[in-house]
């Protein structure tokens, strides 16, 4: 049975990607980036709706929900995860809302009278069988799959119009995103970085021999000298793990105390992030929004009796909230965190908000 | 070693590559074959107990498959039903998993030793495996070690044979098992366990992990030493025939990462906290890596864990490190900290629970304090019951109400002297046992005393002045809080009995050769395997042999002989054993612990004292003593008032037979 076989192999997929997202990032930042995961995520996706069986996009969707909701619990931190599956049900929505012929749902408009006389298409809606369905579905992730692929080289175009020469650029921490953003500005103009180290985990060290490699002037710092070093900054340009829904952020730590000293200087802080990375979660969805690993790093298990007289924590993210933030630059060019909001609603549907 | 560090890198690309072709395994083994959670084993096996509401096993697989073992045997023999059942449930067996994990269970396994020989018998492994215990909680990655174990294997020609994990962790650090606590010598450059080569560290700040990357030799060696027992049995093994069998033990220092066996209670105590304090990520308890329905937590600040549908009453308070299970509800003011709750728990108003390890369906009354204690499944403790450090209520015991059971009380439904009856087939048949032995227990009658009016459950130490179960209650919580020094005089008892017996066999092979008149070579060589066999060493079989020989009269002939008599019949057998005693004294160092036998000897035997002369006399003469060694023994101290009379006493014949010596002397020298 050729089916069942592809299920099986279906499942097993799916359960070492869950394998996957619960062993990773062991602390040292994870394993990989977040724009592997994304692309990760939305290929499983793909092959989820091209084998598992299903008649309508309400089944469809019911199944990739149900995954969906797996893989988000099994890190749920790692909220790319949880992005990529509202963006694929969005696009189901779409699709099927263009097979009717109805250019309903690709009316994003939101207003109190539609509020009131409707709510959208409902769940029931979903059931009409269309053929081409299943193909323009994947036609579409296929898209989002070259999307993907280009974000990065998309943020990276975009840096002769931030970074000029002779500039002081500061940046925390290792984002591969904010990498190749200097490494592209790097090619035309001269400018000095430097990296705060990021403590406990010194993801800083990484970065700095990278962009010494591609013969950017650079300079490590500790975190605490990141205020006395700031007045010499003529910008900051920082990564982050999620954009949140407020415009805020929730980056590496260490990422807070350089936001607060950018303000207290008044120095432009620009945040390198993806698309993907936007995230509905508030912050104040407190029991999922912090991670914490072994305290390991803070104070090494080799200490010996004072661990047993105190409480290590070792919490891996910062939130920094959106009015220490001066830009966003994403893959779509650059915006104010004021109108993520609006980007929230063009790239997920409203009623998926929750899985 | 550099030297040949550079020839094995150019070979090693191909043939690793087809070695890592082959399935990681892993033997596990799901039983610690002794009883240190004792009483609570008796109704579950140790690697179902919950740690942090997770059976020990599943952190133990959880562990296996992320290091990237693929295929895992599971050796149980105490309960294997439950385990059987539990893994059958889990998600090791659903057949995307993995880490295909196939179970092995037979009521013969009583150590280790038993299942590696199983292995080698079943011929289970074909390469490399990992060993570990059914109760290791750990997150080390040992890709790192397991390259190494394999790298030295293609250099040394399978000499290394095991490669064991260790964690640093300074002297002094809670997680450490007093028990276990190893020093190492090793090689520093080679990583090996080494005895006496020109140069070694010494470490004590080291962690034994118990996991061990084991050759398919390890097995292969265990059935060729059936005395093998434990895994120390082998490492003294290896390391004492290191020269002959050319086999040698590595280590593997680790500094990342958290590893730990959960051999007693105070080891489940500081395991289970370091869980709760996340040194174990990514095995935290918001993970749900077993992947079961419902198990799921949220994770708040401060380390506080709460599963599904959990109600907290008002007022209460969770401080820090603290894991609430599903379904379970605390009523008002309550104080809770450090502490792990099950699932389904019922909790009153007004509690403080610290330290507090509660399993699944246990019911806390009201004004209840409970201080480092293990309360097991389906216990209930009924109002203002006070349990202070290391209590345990093993499973389904009821307490109070109006109680306060001071440290270290262990209370099980079983009772303690119907352990004793049927101690002996315990690891054989649980279920037939706790059959019958349900019977027994409405015989006796719960005191009210010990566990209050409503109480239900046996007291299980201290009271009762019962050795064992004193030793008990210590296995339960491990050394480090009662550090009693009895646990010392014990063990010295017990190999003062082995001496015992083993001079009675010495003995009889004496007796047995006088009468049939056996060679005095086939006489030693009987001794020698005795002395294998009670593990004895050299200096006291030289030392029993003496006070046995000195002792055959009296043994022989009544304690009532004169000393002529006794003497009379005691140097022809001298004679005839001489070969005997010169097979064993043979250094300068022999001969004193030889003397100073017979010295001890004839201190005990006062009224012969005399006669200690003529044996020295004529042991000298059958050249078993050397003049020398006498003359130190004389010379040096006594040690006390007694031996100073004892020699005084010899002095005057001393002196005449030094005399008479240094005059053969003379005269021999003069005849020369």
């Amino acid at each position: 049975m050729p089916g069942a076989d592809k299920e099986a192999d279906l499942t097993e997929r799916i359960e070492a990607f869950l394998a996957d997202l619960k062993r990773g990032g062991c602390g040292t930042g994870p394993i990989r980036g977040s724009g592997e995961t994304a692309r990760e995520t939305t290929a499983l996706l793909r092959k989820v709706t091209a084998q598992a069986r299903w008649s309508s996009a309400g089944d469809l969707m019911e199944i990739i929900r149900k995954e969906g909701r797996r893989m988000t619990a099994a890190q749920p931190s790692e909220t790319t995860v949880g992005n990529m599956v509202l963006r694929v049900l969005k696009i189901i929505r779409e699709e099927y809302a263009r097979s009717r012929g109805s250019s309903e749902e690709t009316d994003q408009q939101e207003s109190l009278h539609k509020l009131l006389t409707s709510g959208g298409l409902s769940e029931e809606n979903f059931r009409q069988h269309f053929v081409h369905l299943k193909a323009n579905v994947i036609e579409a992730i296929n898209e989002l799959l070259t999307e993907l692929d280009g974000t990065t080289d998309n943020i990276a175009m975009q840096a002769l119009e931030h970074i000029h020469s002779n500039e002081v650029i500061m940046t925390v921490g290792r984002s591969r995103t904010v990498e190749a953003f200097l490494k592209d500005a790097a090619r035309k103009r001269k400018f000095h970085v430097i990296v705060a180290e990021c403590a406990p985990f010194c993801q800083g060290h990484e970065m700095a021999t990278n962009l010494s490699k591609a013969s950017i002037e650079t300079t490590v710092i500790a975190d605490a000298a990141i205020f006395a070093v700031m007045s010499r900054v003529n910008k900051v340009i920082i990564g982050t793990q999620t954009v949140l829904a407020n415009g805020g952020l929730r980056a590496v730590n260490g990422t807070h105390t350089v936001a607060l000293a950018a303000r207290h200087h008044s120095t432009p802080l620009i945040v390198c992030a993806p698309m993907f990375k936007l995230s509905p979660q508030f912050p104040n969805e407190e029991d999922t929004f912090h991670k914490f690993v072994s305290p390991h790093e803070v104070l090494p298990f080799t200490e010996g009796e004072i661990l047993s007289k105190v409480n290590v924590h070792c919490p891996v993210f910062d939130y920094v909230p959106p009015e220490l933030i001066t830009l966003f630059i994403s893959n779509i060019g650059g915006n104010a965190p004021s109108y993520i909001y609006r980007l929230m609603s063009e790239l997920y549907h409203p009623e998926d908000h929750d899985l | 070693m550099s030297s040949r560090g550079g020839k094995q890198k150019k070979g090693n690309v191909t043939s690793e590559q087809e070695e890592e072709e082959q399935p990681l395994q892993a033997v596990l083994v799901a039983d610690s074959f002794n009883r240190r959670f004792f009483p609570i084993s008796k109704d579950q096996p140790r690697a179902l107990l919950p740690l942090g509401n997770v059976a020990m096993i599943d952190y133990t697989l959880e562990f296996l498959t992320s290091t990237g073992v693929q295929e895992t045997f599971v050796f149980c023999c105490w309960m294997s039903n439950k385990i059987k059942d539990h893994l059958l449930k889990s998600k090791w067996c659903r057949p995307t998993s993995p880490n295909v994990v196939h179970i092995i269970t037979s009521d013969l396994y009583r150590s280790l030793g038993d299942v590696l020989r199983d292995v080698d018998a079943k011929n289970l492994v074909r390469n490399d495996f990992i060993l570990v215990y059914g109760d290791v909680v750990s997150n080390i990655d040992v890709s790192q070690a397991l390259q190494e174990h394999r790298h030295r294997r293609k250099v040394d020609k399978n000499i290394s044979v095991m490669t064991m994990v260790f964690k640093e962790s300074s002297p002094g650090h809670k997680s450490r098992c007093e028990e276990d606590d190893v020093i190492v010598a090793m090689d520093s450059k080679s990583k090996r366990f080494s005895m006496g080569t020109d140069e070694f560290e010494i470490r004590h700040d080291l962690l034994d992990c118990h996991i061990s990357i084991c050759s398919p030799q390890v097995a292969e060696l265990f059935t060729d030493n059936f005395d093998y027992q434990t895994r120390n049995d082998f490492v003294r093994g290896i390391l004492v025939n290191e020269e002959i069998l050319g086999n040698q033990i590595h280590l593997y220092v680790t500094q990342d990462g958290y590893g730990a066996r959960v051999s007693n209670l105070q080891m489940y105590d500081s395991v289970s906290s370091d869980m709760v304090r996340r040194w174990v990520y990514p095995l935290t308890p918001e993970a749900n890596f077993t992947d079961q329905q419902g198990q799921g937590c949220t994770h708040s600040r401060h380390n506080v864990y709460r599963g599904a549908e959990v109600s907290l009453g008002h007022g209460s308070q969770m401080e820090e490190n603290v894991l609430i299970g599903r379904d379970t509800s605390i009523g008002a003011n309550c104080h809770i900290s450090n502490s792990v709750i099950g699932n389904n728990c019922t909790i009153g108003d007004n509690v403080v629970l610290d330290r507090a390890h509660m399993w699944n369906n246990v019911h806390i009354s009201s004004n209840v304090e409970i201080h480092q204690s293990v309360v097991c499944d389906g216990a209930v403790v009924k109002e203002a019951v006070h349990l202070n450090k290391q209590c345990v209520l093993a499973y389904n015991v009821v307490i109070g109400p109006n109680l306060s059971l001071p440290d270290g009380t262990v209370v099980s439904m079983h009772h303690p002297e119907e352990e004793e009856e049927d101690d002996d087939d315990e690891f054989l048949s649980d279920d037939q046992e706790v059959g019958h032995s349900k019977d027994k227990t409405r015989q006796k009658a719960f005191n009210p005393a010990e566990v209050g009016p409503e109480g239900k459950g046996y007291i299980w130490k201290a009271s009762m002045n019962d050795t064992e179960d004193e030793e008990l209650a210590q296995c339960l919580w491990g050394l480090v809080l009662n550090p009693d020094p009895e646990s010392d005089s014990e063990s010295e008892a017990s190999e003062e009995s082995q001496d015992r017996t083993f001079q009675l066999e010495v003995l009889g092979t004496l007796q047995r050769g006088l009468e049939e008149n056996i060679v005095c070579d086939n006489l030693v060589l009987e001794i020698n395997s005795l002395k294998y066999a009670y593990n004895i060493t050299l200096k006291e079989v030289m030392q029993i042999l003496t006070r046995v020989v000195l002792e055959y009269p009296f043994q022989q002939q009544g304690t009532q002989l004169t000393t002529l008599q006794y003497t009379g019949s005691l140097l022809p057998l001298l004679k005839t054993w001489s070969p005997v005693f010169k097979n064993y004294i043979k250094r300068a160092q022999d001969h004193l612990d030889c003397l100073s036998a017979v010295e001890e000897l004839f201190l005990e035997q006062d009224t012969h004292q005399t006669a200690m002369v003529k044996v020295l006399m004529k042991m000298y003469q059958l050249e078993i003593l050397e003049e020398e060694a006498i003359l130190k023994w004389f010379s040096t101290g006594a040690t006390n008032d007694k031996s100073r009379q004892l020699r005084k006493n010899q002095g005057k014949q001393r002196m005449s037979l030094q005399r008479k010596e240094s005059e053969e002397d003379e005269s021999s020298e003069e005849g020369e």
